[in-house]
């Protein structure tokens, strides 16, 4: 079976590159291990979700079932579901060789370009070395999430949260509302990794106590949760003398999301270690000609309307290389300054003409700055920020201007 | 003349682990009627599961010990064994490594080894070492290599010889806790669990395999208490990606503690370390930081520093130390009493061994047999180890096997169709998980562990609320939605308002 455009996930980045891959008129397979579209949007059924992509606060299945729907009006389009992506690998022609898994049997497909759009996974908690026995009522967010939301079952009556992810706040929020006693969300670090929102809508709203600078150290149970123990954390070290117990029946992790790019570990791509992902350049595409990447397992999104957008770059991208692939002029690296921790994309094409979207996280909390990109001392764009924070990804869009040195974003105060 | 259930069985095996599973299946494959009991709710639920899975070569027991002894029988029954079994056997080597003044302790080990029967040891040097493991630390320059040593997944041998034992007429009942035995007549009745649990079997001979619970179950048949020490281990496992940290079990000098922190491969591509020595108690299976950070640091004696920050998981098992060998009995108090105790490393490794000695034994004591063809194990269909063609030919049988459950491991929902089917009809997550795999993989179950409540409740004709992670009392679900919730109570309120109103 051949195609142009193979897009691995069909959650919204994988959705919207599809949409847009296809408006290039090239044709597209998209393939999803579910029995329907929407990714993680299926589970989260608080809103938040929409509001710059759609002008209009949606739930996310609402999110999902608007793309997907769009979607059905596009032409080429052959979407696979409960189709699982078992292997890929780059022919010697250049193109790919994907084999797809699914109960009609073992498919193998031939793209000239390949989208990776899977998403990520959540933090086990055997890697942040909790203590104690394995025993039932110890869930991540996400998983209890699936089994609240999907499935209409209750997992526990008094349960805590380590980490303050976005995913530990919603569920903090949501299971407080089906009754359960949230005994507090426990964050080992001084600060909050979930958005500000998501503090005052799910935790402050709720009178549900965020407990800074505070390690779960172990779980006490033997057949089921029944309590944590808790301590201080002095310097980036849990202060065991200081342990107390907290008594509980279920435990929520919610400590970072991982980019599920081991599909493609095998094949000789360029990491991008802040991210936890592949290095890209400004389509989106990876070290592999053809090899495009977009949303969550990219990097790390807090707002599904960019990682819509996002997709829909990668997707546009994808289906012109497919239909034309250009040698493109040679790249370079996008500088940045310490203020910032990461940049996506990595590399950009000084001589190709057209507008650069840049994402990146900062470093630490700053007020009052601007935001600058430099071509060498000249200032190519600049934009006044009041308040940047580490948890919230910024997203820039301007005209590449006739490029002379090297571009270079930084954070300067305002 | 096959073995049908009965009232009363010949011989009734107290622990369903390595020992009791491996006698479980000799006595049923010599026509034997008898009952494996298993107090958790699957076997291999003790200690069997939690250990590191190394086949041993047998240089490190003392020599004419039972140690000694079973340690090479059964590294030679091994490879068999796992091939009439149907699971996995990877004859890797092992290594013990020294540094620059260890030579005459490696030498050591070799003799002994060569004293106890072991074939193919020698000692390698720092240049061949680093070409087959890369990581071995800077500080090693020898190394004992043992060819004979292997890997194997411990638990799923044990569930293979369970599986075995039922398939050739034996009973396996498991979620049976004993708590009395009575001896009347010449029967034993076997007691175990309260309430509406209660259950009792009977038995004319009985053969306590039970592991660290092994001196609880003999002072239950009034023999007394021998001092046993209960020596925890603790494990770190690590993703994947750092799969081929090492070739084969990486073993420092061993000490009097034991046999060290090591750099185990495992069968299915990841990595592990430890265990630790940890006294404790016969239940005590926690892990703790403390025990954690002695693997981290003890581990570089032997490899240079993993990459610990992709642990996937933590795990930690039990060994039961009876003073410096095994202890395998009959008792002189109780009739027809026969038992193992500090059965601790290497007992995976001289478990069929052991059970082949004692099947003889009993036998020849006097447990009537028929002869009877043994029946093969049929081992789980695993897609992933198919070829394409055989991969096509599985789901155009059946299509559940082209839906994948975990994708971490691409276990397939026809896979686990299989695996609650099989003979031992297990219900639980772990006890699914140790037969193919799924929440075994990076994400550690968060995706698949909610669809497997789903596909166990269906399959099983189970309520969610009674799917359990590994047995009664670890449910997963504590009630419906909407029963506590803050709108039930709103309601609440609102009709108590109205009829306060009314009032």
């Amino acid at each position: 079976m051949k195609t142009d455009v193979l897009i691995i996930g069909g959650g919204p980045a994988g959705i919207a590159s599809a949409i847009s891959a296809s408006k290039t008129g090239a044709t597209v397979t998209l393939v999803e291990r579910e029995n329907r579209l929407g990714g993680i949007l299926n589970q989260c059924i608080h809103n938040g979700f929409g509001l710059h992509y759609y002008g209009v606060e949606l739930t996310g299945p609402e999110f999902a079932r608007r793309l997907a729907s769009t979607l059905k009006t596009c032409q080429n389009v052959n979407v696979m579901l409960q189709a699982s992506v078992t292997k890929i690998t780059k022919t010697k022609l250049g193109k790919f060789a994907i084999q797809i898994l699914s109960p009609e049997g073992l498919v193998d497909i031939t793209a000239k370009s390949v989208i990776l759009a899977m998403g990520c996974r959540e933090r086990p908690s055997g890697a942040i070395s909790l203590g104690g026995n394995r025993v039932a009522g110890i869930y991540s967010a996400g998983s209890a999430q699936a089994i609240v939301n999907l499935q209409g079952k209750m997992i526990g009556k008094k349960i805590a949260i380590l980490g303050s992810g976005d995913i530990g706040l919603i569920m903090a929020r949501r299971l407080f509302c089906e009754g359960a006693t949230i005994v507090g969300v426990y964050e080992i670090n001084p600060t909050s990794s979930g958005l500000a929102r998501n503090i005052t809508q799910c935790l402050k709203d709720f009178d549900i106590p965020l407990h800074l600078n505070t390690s779960v150290t172990r779980v006490i149970g033997k057949k089921r949760v029944q309590g944590i123990m808790v301590a201080p954390v002095i310097n980036g070290i849990p202060d065991h003398s200081k342990e107390k117990l907290v008594p509980c029946d279920t435990l929520l992790i919610s400590v970072g999301l991982i980019p599920e790019i081991e599909l493609v570990s095998h094949m000789d791509l360029e990491l991008s270690p802040t991210t936890n992902s592949l290095a890209v350049d400004e389509n989106l595409q990876t070290s592999v000609k053809g090899l495009f990447i977009a949303g969550n397992v990219l990097h790390v999104n807090d707002l599904v309307d960019n990682v819509t957008r996002e997709g829909e770059r990668a997707g546009t991208n994808a289906g012109m290389y497919a239909l034309s692939s250009q040698p493109h002029n040679k790249s370079q690296i996008l500088l940045h300054d310490d203020n910032i921790r990461y940049t996506v994309p990595k590399y950009y094409y000084p001589n190709t003409p057209g507008e650069l979207t840049i994402a990146f996280r900062v470093t630490q909390k700053l007020q009052r700055v601007r935001i600058i990109v430099l071509d060498g001392d000249n200032i190519v764009y600049s934009k006044p920020c009041p308040a940047i924070a580490p948890n919230e990804i910024q997203t820039i869009t301007f005209k590449k201007p006739n490029i002379i040195h090297n571009l270079a974003i930084k954070i300067i105060p305002m | 003349m096959s073995n049908k259930i009965s009232n009363l069985f010949e011989v009734a095996i107290i622990g369903g682990g390595i020992l009791g599973s491996a006698l479980f299946s000799e006595l049923s494959r010599n026509g034997v009627n008898c009952v494996l009991l298993e107090a958790t709710d699957d076997v291999s639920g003790g200690s069997s599961k939690a250990n590191s899975g190394i086949i041993h070569a047998g240089y490190d027991p003392m020599p004419g010990t039972l140690m000694a002894k079973y340690n090479v029988l059964g590294s030679k029954m091994y490879p068999s064994m796992c091939k009439r079994l149907g699971v996995g056997y990877k004859q890797c080597g092992t290594l013990v490594v020294g540094g620059i003044d260890d030579k005459p302790k490696l030498m050591q080990l070799l003799q002994r080894g060569r004293k106890n029967g072991v074939t193919g040891l020698r000692i390698i040097n720092k240049r061949i070492l680093k070409k087959m493991e890369p990581n071995i630390a800077d500080r090693i320059h020898y190394a004992l290599y043992a060819p004979t040593g292997a890997i194997v997944s411990p638990y799923l041998v044990c569930v293979a010889l369970a599986e075995e034992g039922i398939i050739n007429g034996g009973t396996a009942i498991c979620d049976f806790d004993v708590n009395k035995i009575c001896f009347k007549n010449n029967i034993y009745t076997i007691c175990g669990n309260e309430k509406e649990y209660r259950q009792s079997v009977q038995a004319k001979f009985i053969v306590n395999c039970a592991g660290a619970g092994a001196d609880y179950i003999n002072t239950l048949a009034g023999i007394p208490s021998t001092p046993c020490q209960y020596v925890k281990g603790e494990y770190i496992l690590l993703d994947k990606s750092q799969g081929d940290f090492v070739s084969r079990p990486i073993f420092p000098l061993p000490s009097s503690v034991g046999k060290g922190v090591l750099a185990i491969p495992t069968l299915h591509g990841n990595v592990m370390f430890g265990p630790t020595a940890t006294p404790t108690s016969a239940t005590d299976t926690s892990v703790d930081q403390v025990g954690l950070d002695a693997i981290k640091e003890k581990v570089t004696l032997s490899v240079t520093p993993p990459n610990f920050r992709k642990t996937i998981k933590l795990f930690a098992g039990v060994r039961t130390k009876c003073g410096t060998d095994f202890v395998i009995q009959k008792s002189d108090i109780a009739k027809n009493f026969y038992y193992a105790l500090g059965i601790q490393s290497p007992g995976l490794t001289a478990c069929p061994a052991i059970a082949m000695d004692l099947c003889q034994k009993l036998i020849k004591d006097g447990v009537r047999t028929n002869p009877i063809i043994p029946k093969k194990r049929t081992p789980y269909p695993d897609l992933s180890s198919m070829t394409d063609a055989q991969k096509k030919q599985l789901i155009a049988k059946n299509p559940d096997y082209g839906k994948i459950i975990c994708r971490c491991e691409n276990i397939s929902l026809g896979e686990i169709i299989d695996a609650i089917h099989s003979p031992l009809h297990p219900t639980s997550v772990d006890a699914i998980k140790r037969r193919i795999r799924p929440s075994m993989g990076r994400c550690q179950g968060s995706f698949c562990i909610p669809k497997l409540i789903d596909i166990i409740s269906h399959t099983c004709n189970i309520p969610k609320e009674r799917v359990t992670l590994c047995g009664r009392g670890s449910e997963f679900i504590t009630s419906e939605l909407k029963e506590n919730g803050v709108f039930a109570k709103r309601k609440n309120e609102q009709s108590m308002i109205e009829k306060l109103k009314s009032e």
